[in-house]
């Protein structure tokens, strides 16, 4: 599955520039806080994709993914946490609330398109 | 009596010995050549393998290389790009801050500007200070005593830590036409980035050579703005 519509929730209006240059070919949704995320991930069906950071104002990466993975449709959109929480102990909490990978900061275009990658490839 | 042949039927025959002579030299060399499966024709396929698989390395090492420097490149496009975004003071420093610590990976940091009386540096921004036990970071400005923040604010030199007398990962000048206005100074990174990496230097440059300006010329603007505004109000006060 190539990814055609990516929702990014980040607070960081760096990041959102940034993953705007990296993915071109996709069109993105962009989110600054859990809140709005899950407003967006609710209204398009289409998305297929959420790159997600865990601190965030209003509402927090995990969250968001615990809202996103109690509701059966929502819960099918693969999430990668990208994130600078970077202990053992967190990384086992997002990938348990339900995210497929988690990514620590500094930003690594390179990680995330191999991770990207291996979603296209079933 | 020696039966002479019509001269056709010679070129024929000497067509034919050629031919003939040709073959037996073809099948000398198939003869000499190695039998598939022989010793000499599976040493020679391992060979070749093993010159594929090197290439294939040597293109997957540059591979690699290519994207890692297209990584630095977007990084520093993208912290250039959102630097000069704005006129908005705040968001200049915002930004400054969103590069430390999603692009740098810094935990803990201050960002630094001479006072109008040059006598102290004032604290513009700061993150993670309440965890600071060095005691030079304290009620707004910065009190001095860190070797490497000293010495960037005194020659506006980029320098990375470890330094004798610093606890500083690193001290960036922020430099306006020349003039040193202030530092940002990381003083811890996060604890799954061991190091700053060299490619981190250019980012750091990158902060030295533009966040100053930007942050100048969103100052600059925000001023005239503001006394544009008071102008025009004037004005209107005036005009009534």
């Amino acid at each position: 599955m190539k990814p055609r519509k990516v929702l990014v929730v980040d607070d960081s209006k760096l990041l959102h520039r940034m993953y705007e240059v990296m993915l071109r070919q996709v069109v993105l949704l962009h989110a600054y806080d859990g809140q709005a995320g899950l407003e967006l991930l609710r209204k398009s069906s289409d998305i297929d994709l959420v790159l997600l950071d865990l601190n965030m104002p209003v509402m927090s990466g995990l969250e968001f993914l615990a809202v996103a993975k109690a509701d059966a449709q929502l819960a099918k959109v693969p999430v990668i946490i990208v994130t600078t929480e970077g202990s053992e102990a967190q990384t086992k909490r997002g990938l348990e609330a339900g995210a497929i990978a988690y990514l620590t900061k500094p930003f690594d275009g390179t990680r995330l398109a191999n991770v990207i990658a291996r979603l296209e490839t079933p | 009596m020696k039966e002479e042949l019509p001269p056709r039927l010679t070129t024929a025959l000497d067509e034919l010995r050629l031919t003939l002579d040709r073959a037996a030299e073809l099948a000398k060399q198939i003869e000499s050549q190695p039998k598939p499966g022989s010793p000499e024709t599976a040493a020679e396929l391992q060979s070749r393998l093993a010159d594929v698989e090197s290439d294939r390395l040597e293109l997957s090492a540059r591979l690699a290389d290519y994207e890692h420097q297209v990584g630095r490149l977007m990084n520093l496009y993208v912290a250039t790009y959102q630097l000069h975004a704005t006129l908005d003071p705040a968001e200049v420093q915002s930004t400054i801050a969103e590069i430390a610590i999603n692009l740098l990976g810094a935990e803990r940091f201050v960002l630094l500007f001479w006072k109008e009386n040059a006598t102290q540096c004032e604290i513009a921004l700061s993150q993670g200070l309440a965890q600071d036990t060095s005691g030079q970071y304290g009620g707004g400005v910065y009190a001095g005593g860190d070797a490497m923040v000293d010495a960037t604010l005194s020659d506006g030199v980029l320098r990375m830590g470890p330094l004798d007398g610093s606890d500083a990962v690193a001290a960036v000048p922020l430099t306006v036409q020349g003039t040193t206005v202030g530092a940002l100074v990381l003083l811890r990174l996060f604890p799954h980035k061991a190091a700053l990496k060299l490619e981190d230097r250019d980012l750091l440059d990158l902060i030295a050579a533009h966040a100053a300006s930007a942050l100048f010329a969103a100052r600059v603007y925000s001023t005239t703005d503001r006394k544009l505004k008071t102008l025009e109000s004037l004005v209107k006060l005036v005009r009534r």
